[in-house]
């Protein structure tokens, strides 16, 4: 039938033109950059052969250092050179506070929520970090491929919530890349594996990095990779281990931290990162750190003193396995192969409690460095269109559950984690008070019953909705949250029709007076989108009604209609349709649907008498739903 | 698939009979199908236009995976096909050998620690729910069946209840278990 214009995947891109696409694993320690060439994915390389690019960052006066130069610089340039930015993106200056005293740099004093670092040139905020870092690869994947870059898949771990997710498109807009996906790290990592191994069935993959935890349970078929559930914690990772043990040499050396420079703080830190990475090896790990006023202490870290450390580091992350094969209603025995994924998992107490915990022998044969570049860079061979026979599929699911602060304080959940995305939820409320002409909605994120236990995501008003008495309104509030994993919330009065809606920020990370500008210039520029946009659900509903009508008449047509109706309605039928394609103004179309809708009034009212009678003959009501 | 996907109920989407059993595996390789033609990943290099309807098709059929998926809700939604809402506020005072028999299982579950095994006690418990469960599930279809949607209607509820209590067992296994680790 001529009724439906579907276009199908890929005819939109012209055959056979590459498209050149990137995958970043943008990390807390490294980052890398992949592409695929020839049918193979793999990490590109700088000009002096290195992969791995270190997530530091150096600001100078005239230039900007991004990588290992910047790490070589970090002890004599402590304040202007940024590493493990990625703990910040998203953060407000309130959870600094929690983080705060760990870190070695100063703040800039500022009015905005939004935490800026004091740097040789200028303040810089998290996502301006990063954008450097990003950058750094996208040049050299451009580099390499003496090529322009289409787009980019961007990894994020599974754990991130709206306002971190959103704050690396951010960055990736400010370093000029064309984000074709936020994909989830331990998702990419699965792809590689999956791919690499052909394996079929449940695999686990635990993935501990530098900042961030995750793991993600996955059901593998057939190039289709179905993530059940996911969990983990977006601020634990390896960076803790060199925390803990920098506490430990400190009280074993018997000094305050308070009373050190940022300098010694971060050799130390340094010192404690070496001992860790050398137990992968041998027994036992030597320390020896000099201090500013010449002393020195000397010392050696054995296994299971490490062990003692990290152990309960570990076992939280083994909690949250648990609740993710809860959450995924898989048990240990179906998980096929654990897949670890992040440098922090060479540590061996993480392989030893792993394997006790999922009672089988960890994967640990493929890198666990750059498996997320490589499936990330897969991906976005296939978004770009490149892939246009492959099956690859990636579902992916919401990590933390969405809500609505009600009443008291607490918090109403209106989507569940591990809800499958892309996904849409409508829910209504009611106003509490007589002759309430406002409503605000605040959005918040997590799965605790407080909302001051939640990540507050976003707060807007609905005004102007005429009075009604208490409980009479009727304030429907729908969450969209697309592919990426990113919210936008619309609210709608139903009765008056009045709409709010707000691209989510995070209400932290933005003054009322720059939400406001935000929302106003959403409101400047919405006409147009917004027109666009019930274009298409008009069409929608164009195509539902063209459809009803079609398959009515085709089924009691004849029997029902005399010549001369059915010709009435033919004709505003393939009126309807002709608007359908060729209709700009919304109007145009709902008069369209108004007209056949009217000159078929009678029509239906017959079908319907029609089918009660039948239905009262003793038929079953689902015998007639035959459009 | 078309654009008919949006004037179709949740069975019809999956091509399943509206039933409260549901043939998971097709349930499955369904979803699929349906998310391999029509996932916003397939359109990542289309038209703005093109993306937005992927999102909004890709919404609903995870909407509807998700609705059919679990018994309770599948049955929901099954009464909600024939204009009965759960929600609705009704005089409906549940069966009172019910309620008794969910008191003293909340009871059992409270006192679950001081039992000598208490993880085993709360296996015990859970398998208890799950015949449950089966049963409400049959007690459905006979209502359903005879067209009595407020008997089914009470139905769902009671079966609302015994998931309830089923997380509750889960999350205290849990917690037993974080104590003994």
């Amino acid at each position: 039938m001529a009724l439906l214009q579907i276009s199908e995947p890929g005819q939109s891109t012209k055959p056979h033109e590459h498209r050149f696409a990137i995958g970043i694993d943008l990390g807390t320690t490294n980052s890398l950059v992949a592409t695929v060439r020839s049918g193979k994915a793999d990490t590109l390389p700088d000009a002096s052969g290195e992969h791995i690019l270190p997530s530091i960052v150096q600001y100078s006066a005239d230039t900007i250092r991004v990588g290992q130069q910047a790490r070589d610089n970090q002890l004599d340039d402590t304040a202007n050179t940024i590493s493990s930015v990625k703990r910040l993106m998203g953060r407000g200056i309130s959870d600094l506070k929690r983080l705060g005293d760990k870190l070695p740099y100063s703040f800039a004093e500022t009015e905005s929520a939004v935490p800026r670092i004091k740097t040789a040139a200028g303040d810089k905020s998290a996502v301006e970090v990063s954008a450097e870092i990003l950058k750094t690869l996208k040049t050299r994947g451009e580099k390499t491929l003496g090529d322009e870059l289409y787009g980019a898949v961007i990894t994020v771990p599974a754990y991130f919530d709206d306002a971190q997710r959103q704050a690396t498109k951010d960055a990736a807009t400010l370093a000029g890349i064309n984000v074709l996906r936020l994909l989830n790290e331990p998702t990419a990592a699965a792809v590689a594996y999956g791919l690499d191994s052909g394996a079929e069935g449940i695999v686990a993959v635990y993935d501990l990095g530098g900042g961030t935890f995750d793991i993600s349970i996955m059901q593998l078929r057939q190039g289709v990779f179905e993530v059940l559930s996911t969990g983990g914690d977006s601020a634990l990772g390896g960076d803790d281990f060199d925390h803990a043990i920098a506490e430990w040499i400190l009280k074993q050396a018997g000094v305050d931290a308070n009373e050190l420079s940022h300098k010694v703080l971060r050799q130390i830190m340094q010192k404690a990162r070496a001992a860790k990475e050398n137990l992968s090896g041998q027994a036992e790990s030597k320390v020896h750190i000099e201090f500013e006023n010449g002393e020195t202490w000397s010392g050696s870290l054995s296994r299971e003193q490490f062990n003692q450390l990290v152990d309960p580091l570990i076992k939280k992350t083994l909690m949250s396995c648990r609740r993710a094969l809860r959450d995924a209603d898989v048990d240990k025995d179906q998980v096929m192969d654990v897949v670890m994924v992040g440098g922090s998992t060479r540590a061996l107490r993480v392989r030893e409690l792993v394997g006790e915990f999922f009672e089988s022998t960890p994967r640990v044969d493929i890198d666990p460095d750059r498996v997320v570049a490589i499936g990330a860079a897969v991906q976005a061979n296939a978004l770009a269109g490149n892939d246009p026979d492959g099956n690859l599929l990636l579902m992916d699911v919401l990590p933390l559950s969405l809500g609505l602060e009600t009443m008291g304080g607490l918090a109403e959940k209106i989507i569940h984690r591990n809800t499958p995305i892309p996904v849409s939820r409508a829910q209504d409320f009611t106003t509490y008070k007589d002759g309430q002409t406002a409503m605000s909605i605040h959005v918040v994120q997590g799965e605790r019953e407080l909302v001051d236990d939640c990540r507050s995501l976003a707060r807007f008003e609905l005004r102007g909705f005429p009075p009604h008495v208490a409980g009479a309104a009727r304030i429907r509030v729908t969450f969209q949250v697309d592919a990426d994993g990113l919210l936008s919330v619309a609210a709608r009065e139903e009765a008056s029709g009045v709409e709010a809606s707000v691209e989510v920020k995070p209400s932290y990370g933005l003054q009322d007076a720059e939400i406001e500008a935000m929302l106003k210039a959403s409101l400047e520029f919405a006409g147009d989108d917004k027109d666009a946009r019930s274009l298409r659900e008009q069409q929608v509903e164009a195509d539902r009604v063209l459809e009803a009508i079609d398959s009515a008449m085709a089924y009691d047509g004849d029997s029902m209609l005399s010549e001369d109706e059915k010709a009435t309605i033919l004709a505003s039928r393939n009126e309807l349709q002709r608007m359908r394609h060729q209709a700009t103004e919304t109007q145009q179309l709902k008069d369209a649907m108004k007209h056949l809708e009217k000159v078929s009034d009678s029509y239906v009212a017959r079908r319907m008498n029609a089918s009660v009678q039948k239905t009262m003959a003793g038929h079953k009501v689902e015998e007639f739903n035959n459009d | 698939m078309s654009d008919s996907l949006f004037s179709q109920n949740y069975f019809e989407i999956f091509a399943l009979d509206v039933s409260s059993r549901v043939d998971m595996a097709q349930l499955k390789q369904k979803n699929q199908t349906l998310q391999q033609q029509m996932h916003p990943d397939r359109f990542a290099s289309g038209s703005e236009a093109e993306k937005r309807e992927a999102m909004q098709k890709t919404s609903l059929v995870n909407q509807a995976y998700d609705t059919l998926k679990e018994p309770a809700s599948r049955l929901q939604y099954m009464l909600s096909l024939q204009g009965i809402d759960m929600n609705a506020e009704t005089d409906t005072s549940m069966d009172g050998a019910f309620l008794m028999e969910q008191m003293e299982l909340r009871e059992s579950i409270a006192e679950v620690r001081d039992t000598a095994d208490p993880l085993d006690a709360l296996d015990k418990i859970s398998s208890q729910l799950k015949q449950k469960a089966t049963q409400l599930l049959s007690e459905f279809d006979q209502f359903y069946d005879q067209h009595a949607f407020d008997r089914a209607r009470e139905v769902v509820r009671k079966l609302q209840f015994i998931n309830k209590a089923q997380r509750e067992v889960g999350e205290l296994t849990e917690q037993l278990e974080d104590e003994i680790l």
